[in-house]
């Protein structure tokens, strides 16, 4: 996990949304299986789900803006990064064990505050384009008074 | 073609919504938040608790996007919404505030944790998240609001005919809690009435605790009831348990120390419905009911369930009246088994700086209702007395009862209760209309201190 941070988007368990803006100033999201780093949190990856992301990648195409969100179900505790998108592209075969990890992961975090993880493993989660984005901006979004504080 | 309406349980706050705005530069930010309220068929509102960047994105970029989850089946519904306006004030906000007031209260945030403005959007436009599950949402059951809906005529006239029909207020709350059950099938429920000038109220009647719930007590603003009690409207929550941890969450973010208040019912309820009983906005009780299913109270419930007040509250008010008029008999048959021969020994202390009597060691009741016990026991020990009238104890100065609305019934109701519970050895009983006697089985030791 990156330094200074309790929740992370690379964190197991955690429920995942992305969200965009059109050219025209019209916001729009969809969730995300999950997300990887392989530098501390200079990029992500977000996996979004292809039957539900075709309106987020028609805005990023056009403003390259993205805010990725991840909170942990069972304590809230939430964590907010903000960048810029530097590529597009279906996920490949050998990133589906994480994306099923991730999903199998957020159905036990469902599981611990009352949802049965046969409700969660339904939701659609292959196959999933790979948004690759260059952080900037990393909040603190844990609901409280400190929600919306820069850590980074 | 699906209505907003048609959601309802995407709006209950079981499952958290996310929203997406946006600033004026293009910059787009996701959020949670713990419930989306459905104010109609064509707006909605947001809670703003804290000034964040939500909030500010909105003056600058009226457009949002919300997604909601149906909670069983985790179907998701996207909503294209406009920011309208800010009330921070009015019927929207004082019902949004009641609830964040409520769960402030009980997670020990209360003053801290509190609406700053329940901001309302239009719905421009709503649709299914078609794809978002593999195969379509399995069917959630739409029994609970058929059921509803064919029994709930049928219930207010069994309420009605009930309060009628009862000769005592202990009869009154019994038939209450009976009708709930049986047409609503609420099978955890209590009326608390208030006590000590209003700044408590006492369980006077549960069902579906066992035999712990009477006598149980809330201080007046604190937690669900307490906030119910003080505030005079009703409260439903669903997802009970999701709102108390985002309440936690806030808690522990705050770096609070205050205690939380526990939950005088269930350990584990999911779901509360809080009614207050008041006239003319004087407050008469308060009836809870709780459940372990997250979703068991809907919609429709608040409707029938404030006529059902409103007759509950005038029924319980004029058993009041009346009991002051004619002095009508304040304790009814016990319900507690006579106790085993008599060869139990009972200590009964009382302590008189706080009214407290204790029976063995362990705490029976407070108040006026111990000063009554203490009253009773005194003229049994010195004068060998068994038979007491209501009269009597309402012209005792040392017992401290009000001129007027004394509750005494209300106290003595209690009061066996509480004797039924933890000591059946002693006893009242009612002999005439307006009398009762007091029965002690074994030997009984009495210490005042």
């Amino acid at each position: 996990m990156a330094r200074g941070l309790r929740r992370c988007p690379t964190d197991s368990g955690v429920s995942m949304f992305v969200g965009t803006v059109s050219p025209s100033g019209v916001p729009a999201g969809c969730r995300a299986i999950g997300a990887v780093s392989g530098d501390e949190l200079a990029t992500l990856t977000v996996y979004v789900p292809m039957a539900t992301s075709h309106e987020v990648l028609a805005n990023i195409a056009a403003t390259r803006r993205l805010a990725v969100v991840a909170t942990y179900p069972p304590d809230h505790s939430t964590v907010q990064v903000k960048g810029t998108t530097t590529g597009v592209r279906l996920a490949a075969d050998a990133e589906e064990a994480i994306v099923r990890e991730r999903l199998e992961s957020f159905a036990d975090s469902l599981d611990v505050i009352g949802i049965p993880r046969r409700v969660t493993r339904a939701i659609n989660h292959w196959p999933v384009f790979a948004i690759d984005l260059k952080i900037e901006e990393i909040f603190e979004q844990t609901p409280g008074p400190k929600a919306g504080t820069p850590i980074r | 073609m699906t209505r907003l309406g048609d959601l309802s349980r995407c709006f209950q706050g079981v499952v958290p919504c996310v929203v997406v705005t946006s600033d004026a530069r293009g910059v787009p930010n996701v959020t949670y938040v713990s419930q989306v309220y459905l104010v109609d068929e064509e707006h909605v509102a947001l809670s703003c608790q804290f000034f964040n960047k939500t909030r500010r994105n909105l003056d600058e970029n009226p457009r949002a996007f919300v997604e909601v989850m149906e909670p069983l089946t985790l179907q998701t519904w996207r909503l294209r919404l406009r920011f309208l306006r800010s009330e921070k004030s009015g019927p929207l906000f004082d019902k949004m505030a009641l609830r964040i007031e409520a769960i402030a209260s009980h997670t020990g945030m209360a003053g801290v944790f509190k609406l700053i403005a329940a901001d309302v959007f239009h719905v421009e436009s709503f649709e299914k998240n078609e794809g978002f599950l593999v195969d379509g949402p399995p069917d959630a059951g739409e029994q609970i609001s058929v059921d509803g809906l064919r029994s709930e005529v049928r219930g207010l006239q069994y309420v009605s005919e009930q309060i009628n029909r009862a000769e005592c207020l202990e009869a009154l709350l019994e038939a209450v809690l009976d009708a709930l059950d049986k047409y609503f099938g609420f099978e955890h429920t209590m009326v608390l009435l208030p006590e000590d000038n209003g700044t408590r109220l006492v369980t006077m009647a549960s069902r579906g605790y066992g035999e712990s719930g009477v006598g149980a007590e809330v201080a007046m603003g604190e937690g669900l009831i307490g906030t119910v009690a003080r505030e005079k409207r009703l409260l439903r929550i669903s997802g009970l348990d999701s709102e108390m941890r985002y309440g936690r969450t806030i808690r522990r973010e705050s770096g609070s120390v205050a205690p939380e208040v526990p939950l005088p019912g269930l350990p584990d309820a999911q779901s509360a419905l809080v009614i207050p009983l008041a006239i003319s906005g004087r407050l008469i009780g308060v009836i809870a009911a709780e459940d372990r299913d997250p979703l068991r109270f809907g919609e429709w419930h608040e409707a029938y369930l404030e006529i059902i007040a409103n007759q509950i509250a005038l029924g319980i008010d004029r058993m009041f009246e009346r009991e002051h008029d004619d002095d009508v008999v304040a304790v009814t048959q016990s319900s507690a088994p006579a106790a085993g021969g008599s060869s139990a020994r009972r200590t009964v202390t009382y302590y008189k700086n706080d009214d407290c009597v204790f029976i063995d060691g362990e705490y029976l009741i407070r108040n006026v209702p111990g000063r009554i016990l203490w009253k009773l026991l005194r003229d049994w020990d010195r004068e060998g007395r068994t038979e007491f009238s209501n009269r009597e104890l309402r012209l005792d100065p040392s017992l401290g009862l009000p001129a007027i609305k004394d509750n005494l019934e209300s106290r003595l109701i209690l009061l066996r209760r509480r004797l039924d519970e933890k000591c059946p050895e002693l006893r009242l009983v009612p002999t005439a209309r307006g009398r009762f006697a007091l029965q002690v089985e074994g030997r009984v030791e009495l210490v005042e201190r």
